[in-house]
């Protein structure tokens, strides 16, 4: 079970002057069960790549095979394939539209042909795995909510149709801390129960690094880099500040610390292994 | 000196969609000094925006008084000059374009405020150039990139050549390139130009660059002071529901194993807590 993209090339207003070559030649597979970071700067073909994973757009050349099944054939195969992508656009609390919480979350397992007690297991279900208290929200206006809060609404929704794979495009982008935080423990969970296989495009390399297995990195519409974060962050730093992407804070902060002297041992990806590493540097024991 | 911006006892009310009053800001007692540079830290809703809407007159108290430049933001014939003291750049740099050109946009405030011609040009072109975007003057802004296009937005509002300009989160929506390009951009107007900067984040690498860092919870201020009396009070801030520079958050974790260190922000600091042979 995968998602599997062969080779695929789009280009945007072919045969004008504002042509642009958006994917070029862009091959991966994202398995079922895999947690993929997708980082690239503004430009680079991040969200137009995310377009093709369920078929909003078709490649030019090559295929975007989901489970075999070719997503631009027109078969109800190909249909109920696009069904199993779940998509969260950015700043999905813009697409917010019914008049209740319960009404938004159901219109996409509706859609999907659900029976109305299926549709309330699912809505049930999805407000619970974003932490929205059925009782207390369902009835309630999506409009009347914080940022965060109406953000978790709009993941729901995607949430409540149990796709097979969930691309998410910037989920925490202008949220604070605590809603992030919040956003990606939910994530998590939804990730370890379901087993779903997770596209994230990030800017940030602090949840690439604690939340991905796999790093994806974009530039110039092409797919430059492929691998675990820790190697690449380790071993491709040269090819990664070429392609202006950063690495998490805590490598640096662990390279300013080697090089004035404390041997820092390999590359803490995170906070919690940077103080870790620390402690071993210094002969410390952490209590 | 007397401050740019001053607030006695800011209170905001509204009512919310249930004919419910909701406060939004509580006695907000505030200065800001002509030159200085404040960062505005605080969650979703703890009416850090609110607040800022205030320093140009968008929003004017329900309660109590805001001072721009000595003029009350209340009185209505007061509010050109209140904006020309003070100017704004929001969250999303296509919100903010007007223009089809560069450089049409950038004069666009000029022109509705009734700068001569002969005096537009030259305008426009300074206020280019400190944003280093003089070479696409020429360009069509929705072409740009995202740090690009919200320096152009700055510099239409530099343009008007107010003396505090006032940032809601704008680099929420950029990439870490386009971030870089607009804190650059920020700290040139503050240390070149003078210019006093109110500078609202949830970054903290970003707030930890201002001379003082106000953080808010529920429209009250909350905590007050320079990044270093700030950022080491990590239980503290982590309790506001943000997060610290990521040096400060090692020592707060080292310092709870036991480990004594001096106040640490910045990672020179952690650097030469660490390695103090160096």
């Amino acid at each position: 079970m995968s998602i599997q993209v062969d080779h695929i090339s789009y280009t945007y207003m072919t045969h004008t002057s504002l042509e642009k070559k958006a994917l070029d030649d862009v091959a991966f597979t994202l398995e079922k069960g895999e947690f993929v970071a997708l980082i690239g700067h503004t430009g680079s073909g991040k969200s137009t790549l995310a377009e093709h994973l369920n078929g909003l757009l078709h490649p030019m050349a090559g295929k975007v095979l989901v489970d075999g099944v070719d997503l631009a054939a027109k078969t109800p195969e190909a249909k109920a394939a696009r069904n199993r992508v779940g998509m969260v656009f950015q700043y999905p609390e813009h697409q917010l539209f019914a008049e209740t919480i319960y009404e938004d979350i159901a219109f996409g397992p509706r859609n999907q042909g659900k029976t109305e007690p299926e549709v309330e297991e699912a809505v049930r279900s999805a407000m619970e795995f974003v932490d929205l208290e059925f009782d207390n929200f369902a009835q309630r206006s999506p409009f009347q909510l914080s940022g965060g809060q109406m953000r978790r609404v709009a993941i729901a929704g995607v949430v409540a149709m149990e796709p097979d794979y969930l691309i998410m495009d910037e989920p925490s982008a202008g949220l604070d801390p605590i809603s992030r935080d919040s956003i990606f423990g939910q994530l998590r969970k939804i990730f370890e129960k379901r087993k779903m296989g997770v596209l994230l495009i990030t800017h940030s390399m602090e949840e690439a690094a604690q939340y991905a297995s796999r790093l994806l990195v974009m530039s110039d519409s092409r797919l430059q880099l492929d691998g675990p974060a820790r190697e690449l962050f380790t071993h491709e730093r040269e090819k990664l500040e070429a392609l202006s992407v950063d690495v998490p804070e805590s490598v640096k902060l662990a390279e300013e610390l080697r090089q004035q002297g404390l041997p820092i041992e390999g590359t803490p990806i995170t906070k919690a292994e940077l103080i870790r590493a620390i402690d071993k540097a210094k002969g410390w024991k952490a209590c | 000196m007397e401050p740019i911006i001053e607030t006695k006892n800011l209170t905001h009310t509204y009512v919310d969609g249930q004919n419910q009053e909701m406060t939004a800001l509580q006695g907000i007692d505030l200065s800001i000094a002509p030159g200085e540079f404040v960062a505005i830290i605080g969650t979703n809703g703890s009416g850090k925006s609110t607040l800022a809407r205030h320093f140009n007159g968008l929003l004017t108290p329900t309660s109590g008084h805001c001072l721009v430049g000595g003029l009350d933001t209340a009185i209505e014939e007061n509010l050109w000059t209140v904006r020309q003291t003070v100017g704004m750049v929001f969250q999303n740099p296509d919100n903010q374009i007007v223009a089809a050109i560069v450089e049409e946009d950038v004069a666009f405030g000029l022109e509705n405020i009734g700068v001569p011609g002969p005096e537009i040009r030259p305008r426009v072109e300074k206020a280019l150039a400190a944003v280093d975007m003089l070479d696409y003057a020429k360009r069509a802004p929705h072409r740009l990139s995202g740090g690009q296009k919200q320096r152009v937005a700055i510099a239409g509002v530099l343009a008007l050549e107010p003396r505090c300009i006032v940032f809601d989160e704008p680099t929420a929506m950029l990439d870490p390139r386009g971030r870089k390009e607009i804190v650059s951009t920020v700290l040139k107007l503050n240390k070149e130009k003078h210019i006093t900067i109110v500078y609202i984040t949830h970054k903290m690498e970003e707030a930890i660059l201002a001379d003082r860092i106000i953080a808010m919870e529920k429209g009250r201020i909350v905590l007050e002071g320079t990044p270093k009396e700030v950022f080491t009070q990590v239980d503290r801030i982590r309790g506001l529901g943000l997060e610290c520079p990521l040096a400060a958050e090692v020592a707060n974790a080292l310092d709870k194993q036991g480990h004594q260190l001096p106040p640490i922000i910045t990672h020179k600091e952690l650097c030469e807590a660490l390695c103090p042979s160096k």
